[in-house]
């Protein structure tokens, strides 16, 4: 089909490239965000700006919490057609109740898990779950949407595209062909080591994009590689999903046979017992973890089989000091507090498995590593944008001459994913100063709201794009690129002035107190619109100016196959 | 003391990559007006790679080794964005990483 390999790895890497292109710019800019999506978090929800807190006592604050949960409706909406007949009033057979926190959590996530009486199918569990402020144990609203651990990370895994999970399939598929494009692009590109330092603006606009979409793809090669494989990675059960399909019988079994080894319950016994102290449990486990030198905060707590015989504890620490994702999880029979098992390091394949999901999911505590992180993330955006603008640069006189109108398709898409997610992003953060805390009856949630602004936009600055695509069809840039970059540059100081209106929290503040969670998220967003009005000036004299020469032109189409 | 550690590795990352890029022609010649001599560029070689290594040493020194590689992985990354866009809008600056250098011509 292609004279060599080169040729062929570039019809792949173009192609293929450009169509999940738009998807992985997503995937790479709500990634970045979602390195600081507690931080995101708290700029979204004020009442949640205090410090991080360790887990809280369980016998006097989470128990009678627990006690009282029960699922919602939207809980019961997912197990309503997974039992013969009606769903009863209460649930009171407890599967597990759980406390999940990390060193930059100000409020607490618990959740509860409830046998389904009259299930089709066995271990249908109904669940709930609730954000508590650990300090006092009142409850958060479930209408206030958690915009960065609620909105922005599950759109970096799934899209928000929940329909027969089909968001998760686009983005491993996306991740799979990015490692293909990466391979491909490495094999394309001739001048690698050469040319790793080279970034030439003064040359024409189709050079200066290749000059950049080489530098942040090479440079960041091994953060683009890993992130996209150990996603995979982390996915794997999602992609492979044999062990609840063919495979089902088997996986069952090793489930009741792993709680034998183990000596965990994998059943209630079926006779009520009490539950023992669990704040001398968690005492216990970080007094063994300070045996063995290990940081000792309390990140996951578990009950598994609460109120019955067969009941246990699981105390997980938060592995703060490591990249793996480790738990060194700690067991005690719930109704003596009696020591049941110490999980023994790990095997080298799970070892390998611990450190490449700990690696993408980031619990760590090292804030100069996030940071380096986001500038990975960012980059990749960098690198699939310049990608874009280089597919329409290098066909545009053709194009023109053809009075195609395929570049102007590729330009508004672009123009979409970059200035236009953008401009969603601030959308969801405007809205989420505006809104009312109360909205009236008949409504949708707030948090609903918030959300369909964010689509909103989306949606209106892509219209924008290919209104006002026509010139790209003569050679010319869009002007929607200035017009949404300088939308973005009254946005940016907008966003930062309305959380300061409604908050309370100006910069001087926020700094001058040392809440970094705040200040970063404010001062990003402010650098954000500085960038984007240097770039609009930019683009504005650009689009002014005489045409760009030509000369180096035949350079890089040489290059680029 | 960590973060003393941690800066250090940054900045000899960022001076490693510089080293490197000038035993290159095209990145000396925009630092320079002559050209490098052989054992010149080989010294900058050197002197680049030592640099690098260095720094994952100090990185090494601040946490756990698979928190250390990885926090030097990223450096590079971030540094060879730091040299490249130096060479673009302020080569001259690195005209002081080869002061040592007498010039050829």
């Amino acid at each position: 089909m292609f004279q060599n390999f080169r040729l062929s790895m570039a019809w792949l890497h173009t192609w293929f490239g450009l169509v999940l292109g738009f998807v992985l710019m997503a995937i790479f800019f709500f990634g970045a965000l979602s390195v600081f999506d507690r931080e995101i978090d708290r700029w979204a929800i004020p009442e949640s700006r205090f410090a991080p807190q360790p887990m809280p006592s369980f016998d006097n604050l989470l128990k009678p919490i627990f006690a009282d949960m029960q699922p919602g409706k939207a809980d019961l909406d997912f197990v309503r057609d997974k039992v013969n007949g009606p769903l009863p009033e209460r649930f009171d057979t407890v599967v597990t109740w759980g406390a999940y926190t990390t060193h930059r959590d100000p409020v607490l996530n618990i959740f509860a898990g409830y046998e389904v009486p009259n299930a089709k199918e066995p271990d249908v569990t109904v669940f709930s779950s609730r954000t508590i402020d650990p300090r006092t144990g009142v409850l958060f609203s479930d209408d206030q949407l958690k915009i960065g651990s609620g909105f922005f990370y599950p759109l970096h895994y799934s899209l928000n595209f929940h329909w027969m999970n089909l968001g998760y399939w686009i983005v491993g598929f996306s991740s799979l062909i990015m490692l293909a494009a990466l391979v491909s692009g490495v094999v394309m590109h001739r001048k690698i080591f050469r040319e790793l330092f080279t970034f030439r603006p003064k040359k024409s606009t189709q050079r200066s994009a290749l000059d950049l979409h080489n530098l942040t793809g090479v440079v960041a090669l091994p953060f683009h590689f890993f992130f996209a494989f150990t996603g995979l990675v982390i996915f794997a059960g999602i992609y492979f999903p044999i062990g609840h399909t063919q495979m089902k019988s088997l996986h069952d079994q090793h489930e009741v046979v792993e709680a034998q080894e183990t000596g965990l319950p994998h059943d209630r016994a079926g006779v009520a017992a009490p539950v023992a102290s669990v704040d001398a449990m968690v005492a216990e486990a970080q007094r063994r973890w300070a045996e063995r030198g290990m940081a000792g905060e309390v990140g996951f707590l578990t009950l598994r089989h609460v109120g019955d015989a067969n009941g246990y504890v699981s105390v997980y620490r938060a592995g703060t000091d490591r990249i793996a994702l480790t738990g060194e999880g700690i067991h005690f029979k719930a109704s003596t507090g009696e020591l049941l098992r110490e999980d023994p390091p790990s095997t080298v394949v799970a070892s390998v498995n611990e450190f490449l999901t700990g690696l993408h999911l980031q619990h760590f505590r090292h804030w100069m590593l996030r940071w380096l992180y986001v500038l990975g993330g960012l980059a990749g955006c960098v690198c699939i944008a310049t990608g874009f603008i280089f597919f329409v640069e290098k066909r545009k006189r053709q194009y023109a001459k053809e009075g195609s109108q395929n570049g102007r398709i590729v330009d508004a898409m672009a123009v979409t994913t970059v200035t236009g997610m953008l401009l969603a992003t601030l959308g969801i953060l405007i809205a989420n100063r505006l809104l009312p805390a109360s909205l009236p009856e008949g409504w949708p949630g707030r948090g609903d709201l918030e959300q369909y602004f964010f689509w909103g936009t989306w949606v209106a600055v892509m219209v924008h794009a290919f209104l006002r695509s026509a010139p790209v069809a003569q050679g010319k840039i869009n002007p929607a690129w200035s017009e949404q970059c300088l939308a973005l540059a009254v946005l940016a100081p907008v966003t930062v002035l309305l959380n300061w209106i409604t908050t309370g929290d100006h910069l001087v503040k926020t700094i001058s107190e040392g809440y970094w969670p705040v200040a970063g998220f404010d001062l990003a967003i402010l650098v954000g619109g500085i960038l984007a009005f240097i770039a609009a000036r930019h683009l504005r004299r650009k689009g002014k100016g005489a045409p760009q020469d030509a000369t180096d032109f035949a350079d890089a189409e040489v290059q680029h196959g | 003391m960590v973060n003393v550690l941690l800066a250090a590795a940054t900045v000899l990352c960022v001076l490693g990559f510089a080293w490197l890029a000038l035993a290159m022609d095209v990145h000396w010649k925009q630092v320079r007006n002559d050209q490098p001599s052989a054992s010149t560029a080989k010294v900058l070689r050197v002197l680049g790679g030592l640099s690098l290594f260095v720094s994952l040493v100090l990185c090494l020194f601040t946490a756990h080794a698979t928190m250390a590689s990885l926090v030097w992985v990223m450096l590079l990354a971030a540094s060879a964005l730091i040299v490249a866009f130096t060479f673009t809008w302020r080569p001259r600056l690195f005209s002081l990483l080869v002061i040592w250098v007498k010039a050829t011509n």
